[in-house]
């Protein structure tokens, strides 16, 4: 996740069609501002010094390199920082995105200053979560990597159970409307754009619409929620998340309030911690980055494209989450019935901590031939209080099994009547909360 | 053939032919299976439906325990231990507490009935609540039928 600057729907608009959204003229890539009646400004005062950092801080940030102004989403920032931090010294290691087409790319981890620049751009497609890759690497040195908020929360959750040493991890939040599923968007190319894949160069959202650049110069459009009612959209966990915006990462960056002045060449940066400041810091001393200060106007415009996509998150999982009728057991056999016991679901879940001696294996027999398996009736049950809702499993699944639906379904009661939303701060877990030296 | 078995001929009936449910009680060993014992030395009386599975604290049934007992065939499962702050293992059932919220939410959502999990504290000198609670369970599975994660067959 290294540089996108905006991972999934960067942009405000992404499958957004609600009316009155603030920002869609604010999310146009490049292209000049309209001059004539310039709305608010993104951005007041001068450019700052390292010292008018803080944390709580909201910023509008860019890189001061031109060809990472030119390559990166909106400005590049993201970029400048991680090459910063890189060159720097701060962390040894970077985790960026290596594409192998426009279409998939690997997380790959590098201390390589030339990797970050080529990982410059924004990707809608990828749909990895690193937090599993992560945790192979933590213990050697400090790494700084980019995320979605549902990677931020598989961290946080892995550095709950002790399995990733959140002072080591330097993050990069961007924000994330949703992301696609590689293999749709091919076949979407061809079926409902008429343009042979390998041709595209390059891919946006704008106002709503996924746009496919191609390397003769043309441009493609389709609107997502066409796309959508077709499931060729976003993945269905991501048209119900309910985190937008990475507040639990130490910076947390996209372009949503970025007013038209700086369509796509700022970013909107909140500090969230004091290693994010420190990070921005050496990234404006070392000379990779300039920021202003946000103007209000910003922060609400971001506020509100916030609120519109969390609305309309809201609405989709009303209708993905009926109650089922009766003969419930019934159903989850059948969803259940193809299972092969690969066990894919398990090795990318990012708040999987177990190992491999766990419980969801260690009692699971096929030998048993239970109606329902043990591995899953474990697997739902720990996942009560700690999916993420990030939607890997239902990606691996062979079968094609939606374990992610499945797994909220059973977190969703439990998570709204404990009050808690995994990953999104220190709080332990609701199943370990209990401690013994607690009570007395 | 088939229409002519009754239903209970294959989950278990009793001398009159109707569903006799089969139970798995967990019953921590400091006070709910005092209190099982004493039931019996008082002599109260209470159906036979129940299995009493003696565990040291009621915080040692996993929730895996519980699925096995329902995959297995059980009706119900009941959970005992002893009452809040009366633990001998200073907060067990505080943590029994909140396994028993996760696997009722879970077991519900999948769309088992509700009376077909129960959680009650009973102490050691509870004899006459131990029986009272073991009739009203049953009578309650009773009323419920037969469970359906049960395998066909099994009896």
């Amino acid at each position: 996740m290294s540089a996108p600057e905006n991972m999934a729907p960067g942009n405000p608009a992404s499958g957004n069609h609600a009316p009155g959204n603030p920002a869609p003229e604010g999310a146009a890539p490049a292209g000049k501002p309209p001059e004539k009646k310039p709305p608010a400004p993104s951005a007041v005062g001068e450019v700052l010094t390292a010292s008018g950092i803080s944390v709580g801080g909201k910023y509008i940030g860019w890189s001061v390199c031109d060809t990472v102004r030119k390559e990166g989403g909106s400005g590049g920032l993201v970029t400048a920082v991680l090459a910063g931090a890189l060159e720097k010294g701060l962390v040894k290691h970077v985790v960026v995105l290596k594409k192998s087409s426009q279409y998939e790319a690997v997380p790959v981890l590098t201390s390589d200053v030339d990797d970050v620049y080529a990982s410059a751009g924004s990707m809608h497609m990828l749909i990895s979560n690193p937090t599993k890759y992560l945790r192979q690497f933590q213990n050697d040195a400090a790494i700084a990597l980019a995320v979605k908020p549902c990677d931020m929360r598989g961290i946080r959750e892995q550095q709950k159970r002790n399995m990733i040493d959140g002072d080591k991890i330097f993050t990069i939040g961007l924000n994330c409307g949703g992301t696609m599923m590689p293999y749709k968007i091919r076949k979407v190319t061809e079926e409902v754009y008429g343009v042979n894949p390998a041709d595209v160069r390059a891919e946006e959202i704008e106002k709503g619409k996924l746009i496919l650049e191609t390397t003769d110069g043309e441009h493609h459009s389709q609107s997502i929620d066409e796309l959508e009612e077709e499931d060729n959209g976003r993945r269905e966990n991501c048209r119900y998340c309910a985190v937008k915006i990475a507040m639990n990462s130490d910076l947390a960056c996209g372009n949503w309030g970025v007013m038209p002045d700086y369509a796509g060449k700022g970013t909107f940066v909140e500090v969230m911690t004091e290693k994010g400041a420190e990070f921005l810091r050496n990234a404006i001393e070392g000379g990779y980055a300039e920021v202003k200060e946000a103007s209000e106007a910003a922060t609400e415009a971001r506020g509100k494209v916030n609120g519109i996509m969390l609305k309309m998150s809201a609405k989709t999982k009303e209708e993905i989450f009926v109650p089922m009728q009766s003969k419930t057991l019934i159903d989850f056999k059948k969803e259940l019935e193809n299972c092969i016991g690969c066990g894919a679901c398990r090795t990318v879940c990012p708040p999987c901590a177990c190992g491999n001696e766990a419980k969801c294996t260690a009692f699971d027999d096929p030998a048993d031939s239970y109606d329902i398996s043990l591995f899953h009736m474990v697997r739902f049950l720990h996942l009560m209080d700690s999916c993420v809702g990030c939607g890997q499993c239902s990606d691996v699944c062979p079968v094609d099994i939606p374990l992610a639906r499945l797994y909220r379904k059973f977190a969703n009661p439990i998570q709204d009547e404990l009050n808690y939303v995994t990953g999104m701060d220190d709080r332990t877990p609701p199943f370990f909360e209990i401690k013994l030296e607690e009570v007395q | 053939m088939s229409d002519v078995i009754p239903k209970s001929a294959v989950t278990g009936c009793d001398s009159s032919g109707g569903f006799n449910p089969k139970i798995v009680m967990f019953c921590c060993n400091w006070c709910s299976y005092a209190g099982a014992d004493g039931a019996g030395v008082s002599r109260f009386q209470q159906p036979a439906n129940v299995r009493v599975v003696r565990v040291m604290c009621s915080s040692r049934v996993d929730p895996v325990h519980i699925y096995t007992a329902f995959l297995e065939g059980a009706d119900a499962v009941l959970m005992t231990g002893c009452h809040i702050g009366d633990c001998h293992y200073v907060n067990g059932n505080d943590k029994t507490l909140v396994k028993y919220k996760f696997v009722k939410t879970m077991l519900n959502e999948m769309g088992l009935e509700d009376g077909r999990l129960t959680l009650r504290w009973i102490s050691a000198s509870e004899g006459q609540q131990f029986a009272e609670f073991v009739t009203e369970m049953v009578e309650q599975v009773k009323a419920l039928g037969p469970s359906p994660l049960r395998k066909e067959g099994v009896v």
